[in-house]
């Protein structure tokens, strides 16, 4: 019975902490679906999301949650102008330049953060931090639950926009075919910047929402960056559905794996599916084996 | 590529070439004797020979064949491991354990490669990077075969006639020797089929295909090629830090800077690695203390820089720009 | 391009700029100021600037001033290396370092290899001074007297109870780095070499940290203590969760490194009482001018709250400059005596090299073990240095 209450409570939490990944994996999935481009970076703003959220609880006491009214369309118009600067003039290059190029923003990006605001870790102390709710047997951390059920409420909305409004439908012909959506009069290059500065903003985002859980260091944007690709190639590249899959699947895999295999490994367990779908199944678990144009 | 020399050299420029052999000469000469000339800066020279020569041999792979990887820091610490626990525990001379750390980068590289080589561009990449973290956990888990989180310590190492490998002196010459076959090696291979073959398979795989290439079989002999000479150099590395903690060697880090320094010297030239691991950390060690906490941040700055306006890497545009001088004065009829 | 050739060049040949030694007593430091380790390193430059203004009002080295000569490793270990090159060219009699133990490690084996003596002052390590080497000598306590003060601890807890043993069991949980891997091997030797079961035992590796599976575990098998090594995010995010998943021991024991930072109260907040930690000193030990040292280096932080690192480079450049006043200024051998020869009380506490349990020039000085009681950090262990009383066992979580 212990054993049964224990299992269910690790799954309880890895599907929670799968819900985040999930959003992490939804920006970069989005961001590679209408670009092609695999930003090193996303990762980074992650930790831009939690710094962000730090300054603006530390100087006007904002609560975390409201944060998210400002960090969301602060990180919107950061990927804009990232774009704007460097990604735009990568439009035809070489798959190769634009990741060695995410892979440079990601190096400022830490590196300002640092110069910013040192090398401790930070974290953020709210009331209800270490509060816990009782779902039968199972006890649920407070904030973990708000960021599950809040990221997985957020991809609900961004689907909504993607299938609904204009510019989504843009945005996936632009995905679908790019050649094809300048065709039919949709400028594609415009809805790149917004791709991507949606990504940065779903980011910031989880940083925002994660940050009352863990803790900050400027370092720590690669681990996120690593569980995005992850979660997205799990998924499939440009799958969006599939990254919510991928993203609960790791949650929950390196969940049993630490609780019941060697906690020591805990990544690699992630690590290891995600080499096994990129060898075997590169469409992603979920996705359909298609020829992009 | 340079185009055949069918462009004739005026007389007035030899001035200009014999310039340039007398500073390539008193560059070399001045290397080789770096020890008697600068008896203080060793350390750093050999910090730098290093890296020369994993940039280099990163490059084989990176730079000719066109597949960045970001997980040779995997093979680093084989190098260095097999040194540390080749002597430790199984008293290995140096001269067994580096050949061994050499054939097992080689296995490794392989087994690596016949699994990963079906992926292409990114996706390749980002396997190197999910290779390297794996094997990383795997060393600092398992106690058995590395001593684990702590480290260990490689305090005594056989002399090879006579030398005492731990002598920074010995060390330099060691590493000079190392970067200088790594260079050769590529000035060699480039010239030759397989430098051909690497280059077909970089710019288009298909096209390659269809011309009798196996890409596979050439993106593992390099791999294989680019692995054994890291490892050859951790060995080296090793003995210089003689004091091995998992971390610090399989790092994801210490594999990003070895891709770096080879991009922004210039991938794909025989010349670039060098310069790029000459500019970087000479650039490092002077501005350790001018610009001490910006050093970092000026590293991201100038690989996006380089992607953006310098794409072929400093030796790479600086070749581009002699061929494009040439061309424009032999239009110029001059 | 003939000018970004010049530049190169310049680039190249503005390397070796000419370093005159400074005249007069001269001491090297080396330590991590920039890169990830930057905020040990500012602890240390508040420790040396309060140490080198004492030293200097009493009189300098034989009445002339003390100069140091400060270099950045930037958390890199090759440019430690560079550093400590650059200070031997200098002349510069001593060095201190550093850090990390990955990067003290190759520069105590360099410093080994040109029979230079050198000085180590927070870098714990074992190998540094097991078996360490003549030239090398450390003032801070080693990795493993981490555990032992815990296990110390135990065992005085177990013996004031008379007849039981109301510490029997031990659940074990650390990070991969060194230092935790070298606590933790620590632990699990003195767990079974004092009697203790060890019941379980997780490593993690550092990185995004989601302890609750490990912890779950841990309940499921009622440890009396439960054992934890780790740095400062992970300490907070640990204790945090062990609440919540409430697991509940009687003890709480923190292997230093996280635990001991004031970091790890303003975080873990009531989660952290009663967590009894290990730790290399703190304000209120009862050692000669510990209280004035800490207002000391407060001051020289900004009022930020200085941590043991900042009184282990004090204590180091007390030692150093002690050394440096019994020695010739120009032989390493003479220094090197000096330095055996050291036996001096410090605000840190006695600093004198010996050779031990297989450690040589180690200061055999104990450790400490504070516990957090109303939100502050209170010195329980060893008696001559305790401030107060241990609170033990401590209450279940649902009854606080």
């Amino acid at each position: 019975m212990e054993a049964l209450v224990a299992f269910a409570q690790n799954l309880a939490g890895g599907l929670l902490i799968g819900g985040v990944y999930a959003l992490i994996g939804v920006g970069l999935s989005l961001v590679f679906g209408v670009m092609r481009v695999i930003n090193f970076a996303h990762g980074e703003f992650v930790a831009v999301g939690m710094y962000l959220t730090l300054l603006l609880y530390g100087y006007w006491g904002l609560d975390p949650y409201l944060c998210l009214l400002v960090a969301a369309p602060f990180g919107y118009g950061l990927g804009l102008l990232l774009e704007r600067l460097v990604l735009s003039r990568l439009i035809d290059a070489p798959p190769d330049s634009t990741l060695l190029a995410t892979l440079g923003i990601a190096l400022v990006v830490s590196n300002t953060l640092h110069l910013l605001f040192g090398g401790e870790p930070r974290s953020l102390y709210v009331g209800y931090a270490t509060a816990t709710v009782r779902l039968g047997p199972v006890t649920l951390s407070v904030p973990l639950l708000i960021a599950g059920a809040g990221t997985l409420a957020l991809i609900g909305a961004l689907v909504l926009f993607l299938s609904r409004s204009e510019a989504g439908r843009a945005i996936r012909a632009t995905a679908q075919n790019r050649v094809g959506a300048e065709l039919v009069g949709i400028d594609t290059l415009a809805h790149h910047r917004l791709t991507f500065g949606l990504g940065t903003a779903l980011s910031v985002v989880v940083g925002v929402v994660l940050i009352p859980l863990l803790f900050v260091t400027p370092a720590v944007g690669g681990t996120y960056t690593l569980k995005a690709f992850v979660v997205t190639v799990l998924g499939g590249l440009g799958n969006l559905a599939g990254a919510v899959a991928g993203g609960m699947l790791l949650g929950v895999v390196e969940v049993l794996g630490a609780s019941y295999l060697a906690a020591g490994y805990r990544d690699a367990y992630g690590l290891v599916a995600f080499l096994a779908v990129l060898l075997f199944r590169p469409q992603g678990l979920f996705g359909r084996a298609v020829r992009r144009v | 590529m340079r185009p055949a020399e069918v462009i004739p050299q005026p007389a007035a420029f030899a001035v200009d070439r014999v310039l340039g052999w007398a500073a390539g000469c008193g560059v070399l000469v001045g290397i080789a004797l770096l020890p008697q000339l600068l008896p203080g800066y060793l350390n750093l020279g050999i910090a730098l020979l290093v890296l020369v020569g994993w940039a280099t041999a990163w490059d084989v792979l990176g730079g000719w064949t066109g597949q960045v990887s970001l997980g040779h820091a995997a093979f680093v610490g084989l190098g260095a491991y097999t040194l540390g626990l080749g002597a430790n525990t199984y008293r290995m001379p140096p001269w067994v354990s580096a050949p061994v750390a050499v054939l097992l980068a080689v296995g490794l590289a392989w087994a690596w490669g016949r699994v990963t080589f079906r992926l292409r561009g990114p996706y390749f990449t980002l396997s190197t990077i999910a290779v390297a973290e794996i094997l990383r956990l795997g060393a600092i888990n398992e106690r058995w075969l590395t001593g684990g989180g702590e480290g260990i310590f490689v305090r005594e190492l056989a002399r090879p006639l006579g030398l005492d490998l731990f002598d920074r002196h010995v060390q330099y010459y060691w590493a000079l020797l190392y970067a200088a076959c790594a260079v050769a090696l590529v000035a060699y291979l480039a010239p030759r089929r397989f430098g051909y073959q690497m280059r077909a398979v970089r710019e288009d795989e298909e096209a390659a295909q269809a011309a009798g290439v196996d890409p596979v079989a050439v993106k593992l002999r390099a791999f294989m090629l680019s692995a054994g000479l890291v490892a050859f150099g951790g060995v080296l590395y090793g003995a210089y830090l003689s004091a091995l903690v998992p971390h610090a060697l399989f790092d994801l880090r210490l594999s990003v800077q070895i891709a770096l320094t080879a991009i922004i010297g210039g991938r794909g030239t025989v010349w670039g690695p060098a310069v790029g691991a000459v500019l970087i950390v000479l650039a490092a060690e002077l501005f350790r203390n001018l610009f001490a906490s910006a050093n970092l941040l000026i590293y991201g700055l100038l690989i996006v820089l380089v992607v953006l306006f310098a794409p072929r890497g400093i030796v790479g545009q600086w070749e581009r720009w002699r061929v494009r001088r040439r061309y424009a004065r032999s239009v110029a009829g001059r | 391009m003939r000018r970004i050739g010049i530049l190169f060049l310049v680039l190249v040949l503005g390397i070796p700029v000419a370093h005159a030694a400074p005249a007069g007593p001269v001491l090297g430091v080396i330590s991590s100021f920039t890169g990830r380790f930057a905020e040990f390193g500012e602890q240390h430059r508040a420790g040396l600037a309060v140490a080198l203004e004492e030293i200097n009002a009493r009189g300098g080295v034989r009445g002339q001033r003390l100069v140091l000569l400060v270099e950045d490793d930037t958390s890199s270990v090759t440019a430690a290396l560079a550093a400590a090159e650059r200070l031997i060219n200098q002349n510069v009699p001593l060095v201190l370092c550093c850090y990390s133990s990955s990067i003290t490690g190759p520069v105590a084996q360099y410093f080994t290899r040109q029979r230079r003596p050198f000085l180590v002052f927070t870098s714990s390590d074992d190998a540094i001074t097991r078996p360490g080497s003549e030239w090398v000598f450390r003032i801070n306590q080693p990795s493993s007297t981490y555990a032992e003060v815990l296990f110390d601890v135990f065992d005085a807890l177990n013996q004031a109870s008379g007849g039981r043993r109301p510490i029997q069991t031990v659940a074990l949980i650390h990070g991969n780095g060194a230092f935790e891997t070298a606590v933790a091997t620590a632990a699990e030797g003195l767990a079974k070499g004092r009697g203790y079961t060890l019941v379980d035992k997780q490593s993690y590796d550092q990185g995004l940290t989601d302890f609750r599976p490990i912890l779950n575990r841990f309940k499921a098998r009622s440890p009396d203590a439960l054992f934890m090594v780790s740095y400062a995010e992970d300490s907070v995010a640990l204790m945090r969760q062990v609440k919540e998943v409430g697991l509940n021991a009687k003890i709480y024991a923190g292997g230093a490194a996280g635990f001991a930072l004031p970091g790890f109260l303003t975080g873990a907040r009531d989660a952290a009482e009663y967590v009894v930690t290990a730790t290399a000193w703190t304000k209120d030990v009862k050692y000669p001018g510990a209280q004035s040292l800490y207002e000391r280096l407060k001051r020289a932080l900004g009022g930020k709250e200085p941590s043991y690192h900042a009184a282990q480079a004090y204590a180091g450049l007390l030692t150093a400059a002690d050394a440096l006043r019994r020695a010739s200024l120009t032989d390493p051998e003479s220094l090197r005596r000096a330095l055996r020869e050291t036996n001096l009380m410090t605000a840190y506490g006695p600093i004198r090299f010996a050779d031990f349990r297989g450690y040589r020039n180690q200061n055999p000085l104990k450790m400490i073990a504070e516990q957090v009681q109303r939100g502050q950090f209170v010195t329980v262990y060893p008696q001559e240095a305790a401030v107060g009383r241990i609170l033990f066992p401590a209450p279940p979580w649902d009854r606080r």
